[in-house]
């Protein structure tokens, strides 16, 4: 009959209504500034103890860059699994960074942005009316202590861990009169009374006025990283790279990371489209120019390479070029410049060999071979590149120097200018890498060079003192210790050295 | 005519077979037997409220055992009468001529003859709730006439009723069969009411249906 | 017939040694009502440490926030649909299990109940996975986003569904119960006046079902408003796109914003108590 007919029709129309408020709302959202659906908005799945700190950043890119940022609120562990689950998400930033190293083991998570650190204190309510001031007032029976559980929360675990080293934590377990599951359950506490102090990050503090921080060198080491994690299934993993780099640029999300409380770590100037330099031996060449190419592309920077001999390059840096990354041949012509590579990691090794044309027709095959009459021999230069230096050293090792050296023909200061001098046939045999061998096998053979320990090089990888690209530079370095690359270098010859084991980062 | 023949029909355990019930066109008849022995099941099946297991029921000598409850044009009137409550009284008058479509006109000259005839003009704009006993009836049996059916079922129509208002309906009733001449099949346990309304009586035994003449005495 | 047996004792009349016992329901109504009054007492003592604890200043504040705004928003629109989409859903199926035994009834009244008793965490999570997990190599999300165009996951719909799927359980609950006792007899004979099951059921079992159906959205609307953990899980908390006053409780809250959460707590209250009262207006207009 009409009356229950216009009260359907009635409700369907204002279901219809809502849905259609409902809509409006996101579309004006949508449609605010964009101009092209290239600004797909980048999703970030933020613990909400950044909120504070993460939406003055999001507001200062998006005001630079209109392109817009999606934040999802709430707690770490739930975002994590919200990431396993749903596919989605372009970053990632927990509260703490043992969920980015859970994330890493379960290949969630690809580049790490370290932020800021946070130190372990001691609340208390403003103006300390109890008079909380050393370790052991902590321990009084009056006061009444909580902390965050050993078991939920990252800083209760770190607690746990630093203070049974220092064996105080039986002690303070047994003053604590409450565990609760979250740090700010903590804090709240103390706000509403129910508690006098409380073990917190001293961030956390910045958004509780109504608390201050007493510090005690008793709790030095509870220290938890914040660092901002690229999702590796991001679907767009270039404007992701280039919202964290801007979140981790030490004039730009930093600032306010500092503003907030936080103790930051050196990041990198910001730059629209950084340019990264890297010098590298002219043998590593082959192993490491897809991965520059594939990192290039990811992270929408531009990375100039200069490849030569290592001594070149180390004439060069003396000079006063100043790259951000260098890739040695050999350790020797790291430590010639320690001032600006003062921490270098060795990545892989590769050994001399002596080329002989296909077929071996001179029938080398030894080094000792190399003194025979009328032979035309090929060395690296001395001066100019690691290989030259590690061939004289192992002539001398073989007691052979002065004998090959009066058939050698040529010194170059690359091992490609050696393989290509054999390919036109001006040169019999050649000392020169593995590596070197590996790209031209087909018109060459390689003899190896048996018991002399002078003849491998260890390659070392160093990011430069100074640069204003540190944290990009470490990236290319974790890039270069990937799976990928060290399967390059092995094809190419290479031995590696596991220089990282999966998952650990570095803060500088 | 109401002519089942054979039918088979189930209620929760209870399995009843071979009923074969007939009641020939016009007539007024009253069907008996103990209470709960499945007289209003027989109604509910021969309305279509039921299935039926197997056998026929035939209406008018046409087969409606397979069809809807309202395409076999009975008027029902159940034991507790089921009055709409958000109706009003002229809306249960009007409410199967409205289902037919009838026009605007033809179901207010009905309505109007309807509730002269059963008594009950003045109640019209009154809604149900509230209504007494022998009001209540009246406009339960109004609905059920309302669009002239072929057949009228009562269930136990004049039980709950005080013996004044019993005696009334009594007398509505015989008029409505006087001036209808609808078939109508109506279930009771009282012999008074056979004695008075019935041309045929039947009774519902163990064995099924029989039909005892209308004016013995059974002890 | 009569037996004559030996004149049993008759006690003396009353009237002569009528001793009166008046016996007080003091006592009745004293036990009830503290009973009664304790939990009354609860909610008014919480509520008002809820508002001492906050001042009139904090509450402004909160209010004039844009993304508390947009959060009220769109909770009274997705309440609102959700608890509509409830009852449109509900009433047929309540009918369905109140009217019709079939086969396999009990267990659709058991997968009905399941939202009711599963924790909304768990709601959450698989109305998330449902959505993420290739069924028959097909991705509801990815189909839903680029076949039609209509993201689900972390959207507005999806506070909807999530509010929905645990609104519509109860309002299942509800509107069966109030099917159950309602005389089935009435929809029996309108299909002898004429009417299909159909037209049985919104002519006659609808319009008796009015204040069930009432009861229904009321409470369909409480339980969507007060929905948190699956619209966390499902929807996201964006500000100003998916933040519902629920969630930004919880966001107010796990940054210490204490004085702001509490705030917001309160405008639900009150959001609550507005919606409860219309909604009885509404239900006493209806009865006349």
């Amino acid at each position: 009959m009409n009356r229950q007919t216009m009260v359907l029709i009635g409700s369907g129309v204002v279901f219809a209504t809502m849905l259609f408020l409902m809509n409006a709302s996101n579309s004006t959202q949508r449609n605010r500034g964009l101009s092209d659906q290239a600004q797909e908005p980048l999703v970030v799945f933020c613990a909400a103890s950044n909120r504070a700190v993460l939406e003055l950043i999001r507001l200062q890119y998006e005001n630079e860059f209109s392109r817009p940022i999606q934040i999802q609120y709430g707690a770490s562990q739930t975002l994590l699994s919200n990431i396993e689950v749903s596919g989605t998400g372009d970053l990632y930033l927990p509260a703490d960074d043992s969920f980015v190293e859970l994330g890493l083991a379960k290949g969630l998570l690809s580049e790490v942005f370290p932020l800021a650190t946070m130190n372990g204190v001691v609340a208390v309510r403003r103006g300390n009316p109890k008079n909380i001031q050393s370790f052991s007032d902590l321990l009084r029976p009056e006061i009444r202590l909580v902390q965050a559980s050993p078991d939920a929360a990252a800083i209760g675990k770190r607690t746990k861990i630093v203070l049974t080293e220092k064996k105080l934590w039986d002690r303070v377990e047994a003053a604590t009169i409450a565990f609760r599951t979250t740090i700010v359950d903590v804090a709240n506490d103390m706000v509403v009374h129910a508690a006098d102090a409380g073990i917190v990050y001293d961030a956390v503090l910045k958004s509780y006025p109504d608390l201050e921080s007493v510090q005690m060198p008793e709790l030095h080491g509870i220290v938890s990283k914040v660092s901002l994690a690229v999702v590796t299934g991001s679907k767009q993993p270039q404007a992701a790279l280039h919202f964290a780099r801007y979140v981790a640029a030490k004039d730009r999300g930093l600032v306010h990371y500092a503003e907030q409380g936080f103790q930051i770590t050196r990041g990198d100037v910001w730059s629209d489209q950084p340019e990264l330099s890297i010098f590298a031996g002219s043998m590593l060449r082959p192993a490491i120019e897809e991965t520059l190419i594939a990192f290039e592309k990811r992270e929408g920077v531009r990375v100039t390479r200069v490849y030569n001999g290592c001594g070149v390059l180390v004439a060069q840096m003396k000079a006063g070029q100043h790259p951000d990354a260098y890739f040695a041949c050999d350790s020797e012509f790291m430590s010639q410049v320690p001032d600006l590579f003062p921490k270098p990691v060795d990545v892989s090794m590769n050994e001399l060999v002596i080329l002989v044309q296909k077929g071996n027709p001179h029938d080398i095959n030894s080094l000792r071979d190399l003194t025979k009459k009328g032979l035309r021999v090929g060395v690296g230069h001395e001066k100019q590149c690691a290989m030259g230096w590690l061939t004289q050293n192992t002539l001398r090792q073989g007691g052979l120097q002065t004998e090959v050296m009066e058939n050698v023909t040529v010194q170059s200061p690359t091992g490609d200018m050696l393989v290509n001098q054999m390919r036109a046939g001006a040169l019999d045999a050649a000392v020169a890498y593995l590596s070197n061998a590996a790209g031209s096998a087909e018109h060459l053979d390689a003899i190896p060079i048996v018991g002399l320990s002078c003849s491998l090089a260890t390659q070392p990888f160093a990011v430069a003192e100074g640069s204003h690209n540190t944290q990009l530079a470490e990236r290319l370095f974790k890039k270069i210790c990937s799976a990928e690359s060290k399967e390059t270098f092995e094809a190419e010859g290479f031995r590696w050295r596991d220089p990282m084991p999966q998952g650990k980062q570095s803060v500088p | 005519m109401i002519e089942l023949r054979n039918v088979t029909i189930r209620s929760g355990a209870f399995v009843r077979k071979g009923i074969n019930l007939t009641v020939p066109k016009g007539e007024y008849a009253v069907l008996m037997g103990a209470t709960g022995r499945g007289k209003t099941t027989i109604l509910e099946s021969i309305c279509g409220l039921r299935q039926v297991q197997a056998g026929q029921i035939l209406i008018h000598g046409r087969d409606v055992t397979d069809w809807n409850p309202g395409d076999r044009e009975i008027g029902y009137v159940p034991q507790d009468l089921a009055l709409f409550p958000t109706l009003s009284v002229q809306e249960h008058l009007e409410f199967a001529l409205r289902l037919r479509k009838e026009s605007r006109a033809a179901i207010a000259a009905r309505t109007r003859e309807l509730s002269r005839e059963l008594g009950i003009e003045h109640l019209l704009k009154r809604s149900i709730i509230g209504l007494s006993g022998g009001e209540s009836q009246r406009v339960a049996l109004g609905r059920a006439l309302s669009f002239k059916p072929t057949v009228l079922l009562l269930d136990e129509p004049l039980s709950a009723l005080d013996e004044a208002t019993r005696n009334e309906m009594h007398k509505l009733l015989r008029q409505v069969k006087e001036s209808l001449g609808v078939t109508t099949l109506h279930v009771t346990h009282s012999e008074a009411e056979s004695e008075s309304l019935a041309n045929r009586c039947l009774w519902l035994t163990e064995d099924g249906i029989q039909e005892r003449p209308a004016q013995s005495r059974h002890y | 017939m009569q037996d004559r047996k030996s004149p049993v004792t008759i006690p003396p009349s009353p009237k002569e040694n009528w001793v009166p016992r008046r016996r007080s329901d003091t006592l009745f109504f004293l036990v009830m009502s503290g009973i009664s009054s304790c939990f009354v007492l609860l909610i008014i003592l919480l509520l008002v440490a809820d508002i001492m604890f906050t001042t009139p200043r904090n509450f402004y504040d909160a209010l004039s926030k844009p993304e508390i705004r947009a959060a009220m928003r769109l909770t009274v629109l997705s309440c609102t649909a959700a608890a509509l989409l409830s009852v449109w859903v509900g009433t047929p199926l309540g009918y369905l299990l109140s009217r019709y035994s079939f086969r396999g009834r009990w267990i659709v009244d058991t997968l009905v109940d399941i939202p009711i008793v599963l924790p909304p965490l768990v709601l959450g999570l698989s109305l998330l996975i449902l959505f993420h997990q290739p069924i028959f190599g097909l991705q509801l999300e990815s189909t839903f986003r680029d076949s039609f165009g209509i993201p689900i996951a972390y959207s507005w719909r999806a506070v909807v569904l999530a509010q929905f799927a645990v609104a519509c359980a109860f309002s299942v609950r509800t509107m069966r119960v109030t099917f159950d006792q309602m005389n089935p007899r009435a929809e029996e004979v309108a299909r002898t006046l004429g009417c299909t099951r159909g037209q049985a059921f919104l002519q006659i079992a609808l319009p008796q079902a009015r204040r069930g159906i009432i009861t229904a959205f009321t409470i369909a609307w409480a339980r969507a408003l007060g929905e948190f953990g699956p619209i966390l899980v499902f929807a996201g908390t964006t500000r100003m796109r998916t933040e519902v006053l629920s969630t930004s409780v919880f966001l107010e809250l796990s940054t210490g914003n204490l004085d702001a959460a509490v705030a917001v707590s309160l405008m639900m209250v009150f959001l609550a108590v507005a919606v409860l009262l219309v909604l009885r207006i509404f239900g006493a207009g209806l009865n006349t």
